[in-house]
């Protein structure tokens, strides 16, 4: 299976998911080609593209909540920070991305 | 090589969005109208044959019923193969459980193939396809 042609995909279904929500890809393309393109190599790996900047713990639960848009299980926390924790979607009025920290949610008193 | 059309459905029998299993000349396939631009592929299910019109279209992208692998109808190219399923955490009873396992294991061998597209065109209300 062909990696662009997946990675056209995702990104196809994932605008349905994410722009209702307040998100949209981030405006950095190289971030986005990047991030996109691990989700395929995971997704090949495990049959789910599961956000790739979080460890999996086989423990399908808690594993289904980092399955990329994974925004709905981060709301409070992501609306926050203003982006998603890899970095792969924002909110609709980030122009720049580079200017949003990586935060837990401790960091914005969620924990 | 020349290819001739054969008139196949008509196209307003399928909605936008929307797909239809027609045979010709005993080929099985599924028309797919995306949007107002319509495609051809193979019907079976390039991962274990399902039958794709009872799946789902989103643009160009279908969707089995069965595995939920995904195939791009414009050209057939397989996109995804298909999705672990979780039977839960109860164990099952142990003839179905050695039957799934079984199930599984074979499995693991299928891949999952790019499926033939077929040329199509819309004349006069008609979609037309090349075998």
């Amino acid at each position: 299976m062909n990696t662009e042609s997946r990675k056209r995909a995702l990104q196809h279904f994932f605008e349905k998911v994410v722009g209702p929500l307040g998100f949209k890809f981030t405006p950095d393309v190289e971030l986005k080609e990047f991030l996109l393109e691990q989700e395929v190599a995971l997704e090949t790996k495990h049959g789910i593209p599961f956000c790739p900047c979080q460890p999996l713990r086989h423990d399908r639960a808690r594993d289904m909540k980092m399955v990329c848009p994974c925004i709905p299980f981060h709301r409070q926390h992501f609306d926050a920070i203003k982006r998603c924790w890899c970095g792969l979607f924002v909110h609709k009025d980030v122009l720049d991305p580079n200017t949003l920290p990586q935060l837990t949610p401790k960091d914005v008193g969620l924990e | 090589m020349s290819e001739e059309f054969v008139r196949v459905i008509a196209a307003e029998e399928i909605a936008p969005g929307g797909m239809k299993a027609v045979e010709l000349a005993g080929n099985e396939l599924v028309v797919c109208n995306c949007g107002g631009v319509y495609y051809a592929v193979q019907r079976r299910c390039g991962h274990m044959n399902a039958p794709l019109e009872l799946g789902t279209l989103d643009g160009t992208y279908l969707t089995c019923p069965m595995h939920c692998a995904q195939f791009d109808v414009s050209n057939g190219e397989a996109l995804s193969g298909p999705v672990p399923s979780d039977l839960g955490r109860e164990a099952l009873p142990p003839m179905l459980g050695a039957y799934m396992q079984n199930i599984g294991m074979l499995m693991a061998h299928v891949r999952t193939e790019s499926m033939r597209a077929y040329r199509t065109r819309l004349v006069a209300g008609w979609v037309e396809i090349a075998l």
